[in-house]
């Protein structure tokens, strides 16, 4: 039975599938002990041994070589490089290798029924496309163990969208340790400014994302809205960073509620009203008779603009500097469509 | 069970082969119907990759693929009885761990759905999330989602769909009107930091979106909910009808993705650097709410009765202040 499969996938027969490929060189890469010289990944691994060509005319084979590299490390396996001791620098004599250690998911890592059912859930959270077949790569390689999530839960379907353009390309930047560069729109500002920033955290925070970072220009770390990052994400080639201490994002996020806590407002809002539900939920403080209650917020730039919403359902009492916001915006919106232009 | 609909790219294709080999070495014996279900997969691509990994195996030291250094599997088993046993591995045994980002995309989501009953239960945010840290080949990328207070009702109506029961409640709709309703709860959605109910109404009598967040005095009766298997649960939250409102409104360009769920059409035109698009909303109501709160951002351009609406609104909040001004001046 044996013979009739091996041996057969060598010259004259068709292109060898990627991911047929992909697998060849994890598995070659997983059984060398002192690694493999790339010559010899391209002359006797399948998918590229067809096509190496022993008079050395391989660029197009090494060009390969790298992006199935890159591939794979993104899937989070350790794929490592290794100098050789005689030869430092020598990119010929470079020796590639998977330490077979920092493959193997580590055997406390075992889920139960009802854990594979919650992360099950958890990976349908995201609609965003490269969030969504991150988690569902994970949950390919966690039915490996054969369990059997519980039932899913029927009738429930949790949702979170990432509208913002800056999102991907930031999450990017966070793994790469890479510096980048963007446009800011700070609120009170008359335009966008250019920002260089090391991005160290990316959280999500009374329904905004933040990325907390290290701004170059301003010599501290500064934390942005993404809504408010103006056009590209630019990376800077060749410019990284050290990784920010572990638990950063669990800072930023308490950070953030402390910053929540100091700010507060009193509203007046009309009974019955869609603002007197939605805010009402989130108050601190009510006085029923007066119809006033007091809720804490983050940013007051972007507390003005949802309070603008509201229209004549809510009045901000205080402080000053926010009933100034709302009632600015309000203004706006009303000379955009009173004007008889289109503004 | 998994379930799929995308076609797989090749790097995703390289996970399910990692995976699939310590699967079945954990297995034993599977038949390929059973393998198909646990992956998400038809019985045919699970037939493609046990042949691929049947043939793969280590190159020789003369460049040559040996059987000693191949998988093999029983042939007789797969061929006839369409079963899979390995008899023969190389190389791997156990599962790639994951990468900080899929650790990350997961715990993540989990904490988004620490906001939920569904949490409450015997598998703890902490203990998963500490086993995917540790299950990843570096650490998880910094990604963090605040962890909110699930809304009161939340739980109740989780129960009313897991129970099939029908619920009552007072709902203050988008329109301002405040009524009681009964309905057959079907399924709970969010978007976001919103939760919906899709359920039945009996009112209405048809199926209607109702938000957790406008919903009170919540009564789980004892009547159990109505066949509705002949109806479809619209996977979307906004629904188009015939009395949809089409507005074209001018928006900055970077405010866009903020109007993706309203855009009516693909249709973008530059107008003094600014986009004009159209959108598409059930009423005036939420499009006045939408606009307020995206203050100098979208302007709308038609129809005039549209612009009017806006502008009354936004108004009437000014007017607020006026009257406040005036008064304090009086003291």
């Amino acid at each position: 039975m044996i013979a009739r499969v091996a041996g057969g996938g060598r010259a004259g027969e068709a292109r060898v599938p990627v991911e047929d490929r992909l697998f060849s060189l994890v598995l070659a890469l997983l059984a060398t002990e002192t690694g493999l010289l790339k010559s010899e990944i391209l002359s006797s691994v399948r998918g590229y041994a067809e096509r190496y060509d022993e008079g050395g005319q391989n660029a197009n084979l090494e060009r390969q070589f790298e992006r199935d590299k890159d591939d794979i490390r993104e899937l989070g396996i350790p794929l490592e490089t290794v100098e050789s001791p005689d030869r430092p620098g020598d990119n010929q004599a470079l020796r590639y290798r998977i330490p077979k250690g920092q493959y193997d998911l580590p055997d406390e890592v075992r889920f139960t029924p009802d854990e594979l059912a919650l992360l099950g859930l958890a990976a349908e959270v995201w609609r965003e496309a490269s969030l969504s077949a991150d988690s569902q790569r994970a949950l390919t390689k966690l039915r490996s163990f054969g369990i059997e999530p519980r039932e899913p839960v029927i009738g429930y379907a949790p949702r979170l969208r990432v509208r913002d353009a800056a999102f991907e390309p930031l999450r990017q930047a966070l793994d790469r340790r890479q510096t980048v560069r963007f446009r800011y729109f700070k609120p009170g500002e008359a335009a966008p400014r250019e920002r260089t920033v090391d991005p160290l955290a990316v959280v999500l925070h009374e329904g905004r994302w933040h990325l907390h970072a290290y701004d170059h220009d301003a010599q501290g770390p500064r934390t942005f809205l993404l809504s408010r990052i103006v056009g590209d994400v630019e990376p800077l080639p060749g410019r990284t960073f050290e990784a920010p201490p572990p638990g950063i994002q669990d800072r930023i996020l308490a950070e953030l509620d402390e910053l929540r806590l100091q700010n507060a407002a009193d509203l007046a809002v009309t009974a019955g009203s869609d603002a007197e539900v939605r805010l009402g939920r989130r108050a601190v403080l009510r006085d029923e008779d007066a119809g006033v209650i007091r809720l804490h917020y983050t940013d007051a730039a972007v507390f003005a603009d949802e309070l603008a919403a509201y229209g004549p359902e809510v009045r901000v009492l205080g402080p000053a500097s926010l009933r100034e916001a709302v009632r600015a915006r309000l203004q706006a919106v009303v000379e955009a469509h009173r004007n008889g232009g289109a503004a | 069970m998994a379930k799929r609909q995308k076609p797989l790219k090749a790097p995703d294709k390289l996970v399910f082969l990692l995976s699939f080999v310590p699967y079945l070495l954990e297995q034993r014996v599977v038949a390929v119907s059973e393998a198909a279900q646990h992956f998400g997969m038809t019985e045919d691509e699970i037939r493609d990759a046990v042949r691929l990994i049947a043939t793969s195996g280590l190159p020789g030291s003369t460049g040559t693929y040996q059987p000693n250094d191949l998988f093999d599997i029983d042939w007789d088993s797969f061929e006839e009885d369409d079963v899979i046993i390995v008899v023969h591995h190389v190389a791997i045994d156990d599962a790639p761990r994951l990468s900080a980002r899929e650790a990350a995309a997961l715990i993540a989501g989990l904490q988004y759905l620490s906001a939920s009953p569904e949490n409450a239960g015997s598998a703890s945010l902490a203990s998963l999330r500490s086993k995917l840290t540790v299950g990843a080949s570096a650490a998880p990328s910094r990604l963090a989602v605040a962890e909110t207070e699930a809304d009161e009702s939340l739980a109740l109506i989780r129960e009313a769909v897991a129970e099939g029961r029908q619920l009552e409640f007072d709902y203050l709709n988008a329109r301002g009107e405040r009524g009681r309703r009964r309905a057959d709860p079907l399924r709970i959605i969010s978007q976001d930091a919103d939760w919906y109910l899709q359920a039945y109404c009996h009112t209405r009598e048809d199926v209607r979106n109702f938000r957790v967040d406008r919903m009170s005095d919540l009564v789980l009766t004892d009547e159990p909910i109505g066949d509705h298997s002949g109806r479809t649960v619209p996977d979307t939250l906004f629904q188009g009808s015939e009395s949809d409102l089409d507005v074209v409104v001018d928006v900055e360009p970077s405010a866009l993705p903020l109007l993706r769920d309203y855009l009516a059409d693909s249709t973008r035109q530059e107008v003094d650097g600014r986009l004009r698009v159209t959108l598409r909303l059930a009423h005036v109501h939420g499009l006045k709410r939408l606009v307020a709160g995206l203050p100098g951002l979208v302007t709308v351009v038609a129809p005039a009765e549209a612009r009017a609406a806006v502008a009354e609104w936004a108004e009437a909040g000014l007017a607020g202040y006026a009257d406040r001004e005036a008064s304090d001046g009086r003291r």
